[in-house]
């Protein structure tokens, strides 16, 4: 059952996300897990609207697909500023 | 199928949980913000599971986009590295204490209520309300029409969030980034027009399936911090264009109360609306709204009063 399938191939790609952000080591890392979250909770999204017969499922797949852009905008220029990068010691080089 | 789904609803429940230990417990503050945003994601499939699909859209567009952002941006104010352990002094621990029973005993008392709540709720009133509410969403007709008041509080709540933010002080401006951008402005320019598109989109859906003014609102003001992220909306910050900023911040909720006082006028009765001009009214209050509520969130990203 190709669905089936596909629905716990996104399942096992958002366990690698989810370790990807709780072990980090870098901000950069648990950013990115999080981005690969969102992505494939849109796949979710559209593959249970199919199942389900529910096609409202696609416009929170389209809020979580431009809410995406959003959060990675605001990390590059809020929160990985010049501040920080000044602020980290050598031994901290490799935590956020 | 039907037991993967079981299995696919467990595993989110479990994540869930997961992901709202990490976001609490979390030594590294940005650690925890991203469990926090990643929570939002898995809640709103959750509420998806749940078929409440209006909520699914709030939690979508302001638990993990708006807030999501607030909180990336209040961390880059912060000193790096791991948040100091929670350290009680001796006279603090009693008073915790009675806080922390309070909570659980108030959140015990809660789930007894909630479980004692008659079933199958009051969908079976507001399916019979429905053709007097001027739309045909029953959620809608409650959040704008049955239940008016309670919006109403909601959008003073919101004013009064921003009200609290500017009392803090002045803008706070922006440290440089640690990289060159050069793509940003090329991207919010290419996004901007999806970010009015869809809310457009939601509040027309609004009155007859899930969508309505909060999630419309809250995308507009996602597109809205990306305007801001990328320096497109100086205006927000001229000392001249102040009056205007706080009369758009203002216009939903003294839209919705000229609503509540005609209804007054015209019916005898607080937010009664007729139901002749109901849709009309309706539409006119939802994109009130949603224009006000997209601007709130913006002014509450600017982390101060601006044009000060």
């Amino acid at each position: 059952m190709p669905p089936i399938l596909a629905a716990m191939l996104l399942l096992a790609c958002a366990t690698v996300g989810l370790w990807r952000i709780w072990r980090g080591p870098t901000s950069v890392d648990r950013m990115l897990g999080a981005e690969q979250l969102s992505t494939l909770a849109i796949a979710i999204l559209l593959l249970l609207g199919t199942r389900l017969a529910q096609p409202a499922l696609v416009d929170v797949a389209l809020l979580f697909g431009l809410l995406a852009a959003v959060a990675t905008a605001t990390f590059v220029t809020r929160t990985w500023t010049r501040l920080h990068e000044a602020q980290r010691r050598p031994e901290e080089a490799e935590g956020d | 199928m039907s037991t993967f789904i079981i299995g696919f609803d467990l595993l989110l429940g479990a994540g869930l949980l997961w992901l709202a230990w990490q976001a609490l417990f979390h030594p590294k503050p940005f650690a925890a913000v991203v469990h926090f945003m990643a929570f939002g994601l898995v809640m709103a499939l959750v509420w998806v599971r749940l078929e409440a699909l209006d909520i699914a859209l709030a939690e979508a567009a302001i638990g993990t986009g708006v807030t999501g952002a607030l909180l990336l941006a209040a961390l880059g104010r912060l000193p790096n590295g791991a948040t100091p352990r929670l350290a009680l002094r001796p006279w603090q621990r009693p008073p915790v204490a009675l806080a922390l029973g309070v909570v659980l005993l108030l959140g015990l008392w809660l789930a007894w209520v909630a479980w004692q709540l008659p079933r199958p709720g009051l969908s079976a009133e507001v399916t019979a309300a429905l053709p007097e509410s001027g739309v045909r969403h029953p959620v809608t007709a409650v959040l704008l029409n049955l239940r008016a008041l309670d919006t109403m509080l909601e959008l003073a709540v919101m004013l009064g969030a921003v009200w609290l933010v500017w009392s803090l002080g002045p803008e706070l401006r922006p440290y440089a980034p640690a990289t060159a951008l050069p793509g940003l402005p090329a991207l919010t320019r290419l996004l901007h027009p999806l970010f009015l598109m869809v809310p457009a989109y939601l509040l027309w859906r609004g009155s007859h399936a899930p969508g309505g003014a909060f999630p419309a609102g809250a995308v507009l003001g996602a597109g809205g911090v990306l305007l801001l992220l990328a320096d497109a909306v100086p205006w927000m910050q001229r000392p001249d264009r102040q009056p205007l900023l706080r009369l758009l911040l203002s216009t939903g909720l003294v839209l919705f109360l000229g609503l509540a006082l005609g209804g007054l006028l015209l019916t005898g009765t607080f937010f009664a609306i007729p139901v002749a001009i109901a849709a009309l009214a309706i539409l006119v209050v939802e994109v009130a709204a949603a224009l006000s509520i997209a601007l709130m969130l913006m002014a509450c990203y600017l982390y101060g009063e601006p044009g000060r």
